[in-house]
């Protein structure tokens, strides 16, 4: 079975648009400068696309037929996935498996948002998902102000700061090692305004307890293009490719509630956490390798908990551990599993996390300068809910 | 959407019982008459045996607080006036969890742990909703 996926799809060409706030383009004009970079990147053609796959559609992105209307495309493999993050690494696994198994030749993985225009999707008066009968996505429940997404991560660090004595002064960890990184990418929005203190992160006002501005990510406007072809193909053009090694799927149940770690008492789940199971690792035992293979690991990371979660997830540490683990530079550039090294949707800017699926294809071809990870051959894409990614140079 | 207004819970055919119960002050559990566990949201088969035999017992309205948060943004106009307001998860005594708000606490002194039972508002006409107040 592994030998069906390991190694062959790879990332063969990566575009981007400016990152910002309150862009004047409209989606689709920060698409086709993405999607040209990515062109220009790969040395493919326009025409060679024969597939697309995507999940930040209407209205806070494009869907597959604007974009291949648009771009004067002509495409025989569609993939379109909810509009969440948590279904990043599924539009590139789909991709992947779709040059694979014939379907597609060239797969693009594109997106292009603008939080900014559409920011009424937020827990305002666009955000229809949020009204769901029995709780939104991420926790919502209008009836009792619980409107937005960032209420439901709040909860689960509440609940996690109670059963293992971590704080937010520990959460702060987080947002200050990425936006250690930003300021050395100058995409990056927040790329020239400085380090954050401990002393910023506590200063800041509450959004939602016990999450404070800074534990909140960047609502911002922007493009990235991926481009994925076989492994086969990908020997002959002109970047080294970036191979996709193994892949997970995302877990869900009772026992999971999207912003919380497994079993640890959220929505209906039992109280009673274990570390990583077999079913968390997949990824890893696709990839042919331990986690202690992983040189860098990169997550999305809407709001400043979610990285710890992901932490135990994938056994990193044990469950309780991530807040103190974290600490002294363990997740920064030089530290023990550098996390996030562009600085993620807190500190680049959040593309629906695709700015970092664009850093993992850099860094694995050693273009990142000073904040390259050094020796980094595998980086993993890997979420609190489990879906993952491994990627080797 | 109207965000001046509060939004209300979209009732469907597998919830209605269980707001119908809200309106007569009663917290009741969707119970499955195969295994005679309890489930919260109500669903149209039990979630453990997978059952359709199920039928409705009323709780005893007592939980705890397992998780909590108070809201300081204006995501939604309608709960401006409200603002900072909390919100909890509630551990019912029977093992199912509720989302709702906490009243005649201050939102300095809520806690995980913190012991809850039940009480009704009546929003509207036709909706009540389940909040909790310490015990």
């Amino acid at each position: 079975m592994n030998d069906i996926v390991r190694d062959k799809a790879a990332i063969v060409g990566i575009g981007r648009s400016e990152f910002g706030r309150f862009l004047p383009e409209s989606q689709l004009k920060l698409g086709s400068i993405a999607m040209k970079n990515a062109l220009a990147d790969s040395g493919l053609e326009r025409g060679d696309i024969d597939g697309l796959s995507l999940h930040m559609g209407w209205p806070l992105g494009l869907d597959y037929d604007q974009i291949a209307e648009a771009y004067g495309l002509d495409v025989r493999y569609i993939n379109q996935m909810w509009t969440h993050g948590r279904f990043i690494a599924y539009t590139l696994q789909h991709a992947a498996l779709a040059v694979i198994s014939g379907m597609a030749d060239t797969v693009a993985c594109v997106t292009a948002i603008s939080f900014t225009r559409e920011r009424d999707i937020l827990g305002g008066p666009g955000d229809m998902e949020g009204m769901r009968e029995g709780g939104g996505t991420h926790g919502e429940s209008p009836p009792y102000g619980l409107t937005a997404p960032a209420a439901g991560a709040a909860l689960a660090y509440q609940r996690y700061m109670s059963l293992y004595g971590a704080t937010s002064e520990d959460l702060a960890a987080v947002p200050i090692a990425f936006r250690k990184h930003a300021q050395l990418n100058p995409h990056a929005y927040t790329y020239g305004k400085g380090e954050l203190t401990l002393e910023d992160h506590q200063s800041q006002r509450m959004v939602v307890d016990p999450l404070r501005l800074f534990d909140c990510s960047l609502i911002s406007d922007g493009a990235v293009v991926i481009l994925v072809t076989s492994a086969e193909r990908a020997r002959d053009l002109k970047q080294s490719p970036v191979y996709i090694s193994g892949m997970q799927g995302l877990r869900s149940g009772r026992e999971e509630f999207i912003f919380s770690p497994r079993s640890m008492g959220m929505n209906q789940q039992s109280n009673g956490r274990s570390g990583a199971d077999e079913r968390d690792l997949a990824v890893y035992r696709m990839a042919g390798i331990e986690r202690e293979d992983i040189n860098g690991l990169y997550t999305y990371d809407a709001f400043s908990p979610l990285p710890l979660f992901v932490l135990e997830r994938f056994g990193f540490c044990a469950p309780g551990e991530a807040a103190k683990w974290v600490q002294d530079g363990r997740i920064e550039l030089g530290g023990e599993l550098p996390m996030n090294t562009s600085g993620g949707l807190l500190s680049e800017s959040h593309i629906g996390g695709w700015n970092s699926v664009y850093e993992i294809a850099s860094q694995l071809r050693g273009e990142c300068g000073e904040r390259q990870i050094e020796g980094a051959e595998h980086l993993q894409w890997g979420t609190a809910w489990g879906d993952s990614l491994v990627f080797r140079n | 959407m109207d965000i001046s207004q509060k939004p209300l819970p979209r009732i469907t055919p597998d919830t209605e019982p269980f707001w119908a119960g809200c309106k007569r002050h009663e917290l009741l559990l969707a119970e499955c008459n195969a295994c005679s566990k309890v489930h919260l949201p109500p669903g149209p088969v039990c979630p453990f045996c997978f059952s359709d035999d199920l039928g409705w017992r009323k709780a005893s309205g007592r939980g705890q607080v397992s998780a909590w948060t108070v809201v300081h943004k204006e995501w939604f106009a309608a709960f401006r006036d409200d603002l900072p307001y909390n919100a909890a998860q509630i551990e019912l005594e029977e093992g199912p969890r509720l989302t709702a708000n906490l009243v005649g606490v201050d939102n300095e002194k809520i806690s995980v742990g913190m012991e809850v039972e039940v009480t009704f508002d009546d929003v509207s006409e036709d909706v009540t909703l389940p909040r909790f107040q310490p015990l």
